[in-house]
């Protein structure tokens, strides 16, 4: 019993100290190993690691892509119209000890805060130099690659890999925009009114062209009445000329009588008529007028 | 006795099988998100150590003593429960080792951190504790919507290149095609997909005009969209796979999207501004071309008429001028007496013989129409 009293405690010891001793890094860390804060080993690719039991300590870090979302931020382009910008970047610890060195234990927290200002300043000095229409433009993605190529440089300092730096937002300050919508809405309604505009002359010229096509038509159809009419008459006269020139003289008495016929009617007329007429030739004597006399 | 024997056990083998494979494969799913997944492990081991030792000493001792026959601390650990007690350990292990991959999914395998292989669907086996596995669903379709009816007032409000504003929401379809770079390369996938496809609609907005955007442009923008996406999460190596970009909404702003309507009011008002012009224009052509032919047929009726009567009156007078030619004077006559005596047969006639000059000037002064009263006068 005493000796298992005894061994019982030092295979404990054993065993916590071996456990201890080693260490495994996953696909997704990197390790480092301190010895009283100072850096002893790196571990970089994953597995198994030793250390040196209870005076060695490890940390690991994330071997991942990171992403760090900028605040957004108020930058002047060139031509003193300013812009709401926000950007991520992401990025990676690619130099650990360089990171431990530059962040010391406050970690990834610190380090990204100090890769928020350096992204900030480069956004804003990039931005800054050129125009807003640049940013508002096909330039754009040569502008993000501006900012990460810069960016890079400066977080190289850090043990920090930036992979890519993209904007997100670009737009206009909240002031700005009540403006922008104003002007929003003046151009639809200048496009409405231009629309009502033309639907007006459209229709005007549609009506117009149709009392044109009325005027047109009846015009015609009246000439070609005219000339109808004219060849009738024409018609008539050469029919009567053909008739009567046949004996002229007779054509005057017998137009005459037919003439009389129609213009004395009864009612409307009241002769005075001497005895001596034409008519009342044997009126007075079986001999005629000019037999008695 | 044995139950007792088994208590310790039975508490560990719960840590392995109660919690057994759900247990794992839950950790497997939450894992990227911890930063830390290996000191709790480790932990753990070195506690199961603990436990396991403890328990090996008091069964090897209790069974030593038991050997040398018969012992003080009592007949509890017998060669027996011992050996239940492995047997059961073994199962437990076992239990912890296979595990089952659905056909969505695929498993990560990590011998030691390090990594190992994909795991296909089906029975696999990762010995426990060396090999740990982490099971994802990657064929499964997952979206991320982006947009004002999301994230609020903000997110979906894209500035164009001519400086309008236009609200998009529109949504990400993914999935992943390599769960390996998917859980190592990457520390927030979705975060960064989202993150990613925002940051490409603007750029894409950003180089466009409003009024494409709003109608024509959106299906080239979708497919822009997709490539633009794709390509940059390539360059992370992330693993995902973008199936597709649905485009929700592309619209004018709330503010402004009343005029924009008013526009579409006034497109319609012109059209039937016009509509009603051309049916003025029809009714009045027709009416019009109803009204020449009128007047032609007028015309030619006249014609017509003229011709007839003219025709008809030159016959008449040709047939009596003919009958006139056979005899002249008598016919003559009798036409002069025929119409006198239809003229004066209808004609009030006052006879005045003139006498034989005396009279003569009497006639122009005569008031006619007293005499005629007289007459009449006379009559009654």
């Amino acid at each position: 019993m005493r000796k298992s009293a005894f061994l019982l405690p030092a295979i404990a010891v054993v065993l916590v100290s071996a456990l201890s001793s080693v260490f495994i890094v996953d696909e997704r860390e990197k390790a480092l190993v301190l010895q009283f804060g100072q850096i002893v080993k790196v571990q970089e690719e994953p597995g198994l690691g030793f250390k040196l039991p209870f005076i060695q300590e490890v940390v690991r870090y994330d071997d991942r892509i990171l992403s760090r979302d900028l605040m957004p931020l108020e930058v002047t382009p060139s031509d003193d119209r300013r812009l709401v910008v926000d950007a991520f970047a992401r990025y990676r610890i690619a130099d650990v000890v360089r990171f431990r060195e530059a962040v010391g234990s406050g970690g990834e927290e610190a380090a990204a805060r100090r890769l928020d200002s350096i992204l900030r300043a480069e956004t804003r000095e990039v931005l800054g130099s050129v125009t807003s229409n640049d940013i508002l433009s096909t330039d754009r993605a040569a502008l993000m690659l501006r900012i990460r190529n810069s960016a890079i440089t400066e977080a190289r300092a850090l043990g920090l890999e930036v992979i890519d730096v993209r904007l997100k937002r670009t737009d206009l300050p909240p002031e700005n925009l009540n403006a922008t919508y104003e002007r929003m809405k003046a151009e639809r309604e200048r496009e409405a009114a231009d629309e009502r505009a033309r639907g007006n002359e459209a229709a005007q010229r549609i009506r117009a062209q149709a009392d044109r096509t009325v005027v047109e038509l009846v015009s015609e159809a009246e000439r070609e009445s005219q000339i109808i009419q004219g060849e009738a008459d024409a018609q008539r006269n050469q029919i009567f000329a053909q008739a009567f020139g046949r004996d002229p003289e007779f054509f005057e008495f017998y137009r005459s009588m037919t003439a009389y016929q129609r213009s004395l009617r009864p009612g409307n007329s009241t002769m005075v008529l001497s005895p001596d007429n034409e008519f009342f030739n044997y009126l007075k004597s079986d001999q005629g007028q000019a037999a008695s006399q | 006795m044995s139950g007792n024997s088994g208590g310790p056990w039975g508490g560990g083998g719960n840590n392995g099988s109660g919690g057994g494979n759900d247990d794992n494969r839950g950790n497997g799913g939450r894992r990227p998100n911890n930063d830390g997944p290996n000191i709790p492990e480790i932990d753990d081991l070195v506690n199961k150590g603990r436990e396991q030792l403890r328990v090996l000493m008091g069964g090897g001792g209790q069974g030593r003593s038991g050997g040398s026959g018969g012992g003080g601390e009592g007949p509890k650990f017998t060669r027996g429960t011992v050996g239940l007690g492995l047997l059961a350990a073994l199962v437990l292990w076992l239990f912890a080792s296979f595990y089952t991959v659905r056909p969505e999914e695929r498993s990560v395998e990590l011998l030691l951190g390090d990594f190992l292989e994909v795991g296909d669907p089906g029975l696999n086996f990762a010995p426990w504790p060396v090999v740990t596995r982490e099971v994802l669903a990657v064929t499964t379709e997952r979206n991320i919507d982006i947009g004002t009816s999301r994230s609020g007032l903000e997110a979906g409000l894209m500035l164009t290149g001519d400086e309008n504003i236009v609200d998009i929401d529109f949504q990400v379809v993914w999935n992943i095609s390599n769960p390996e770079e998917y859980l190592f390369n990457l520390a927030n996938p979705p975060a960064t997909i989202e993150a990613v496809a925002e940051s490409a609609m603007r750029e894409i907005i950003s180089q466009s005009e409003l009024a494409p955007i709003l109608n024509r442009d959106r299906g080239a923008i979708a497919d822009r969209l997709s490539d633009l996406i794709q390509s940059t999460l390539d360059s992370y190596d992330s693993g995902v796979n973008l199936i597709r970009v649905n485009f929700d909404k592309a619209d004018p702003p709330e503010p402004v999207i009343a005029s924009f309507r008013a526009v579409q009011d006034a497109e319609q008002e012109r059209d039937r501004v016009q509509n009603v012009a051309d049916a003025y224009a029809n009714q009045v052509v027709a009416e019009a071309r109803g009204e020449a032919a009128q007047i032609l047929e007028q015309a030619e009726g006249y014609r017509a008429r003229v011709v007839n009567e003219a025709t008809g009156e030159a016959s008449r007078f040709l047939a009596v001028l003919n009958e006139y030619q056979q005899a002249p004077e008598v016919t003559r006559k009798r036409l002069y007496l025929e119409t006198m005596e239809g003229v004066l047969g209808g004609v009030e006639i006052i006879l005045l013989d003139e006498g034989n000059g005396e009279g003569q000037g009497v006639v122009p002064y005569l008031p006619l129409n007293e005499l005629r009263r007289n007459t009449t006068g006379g009559t009654n």
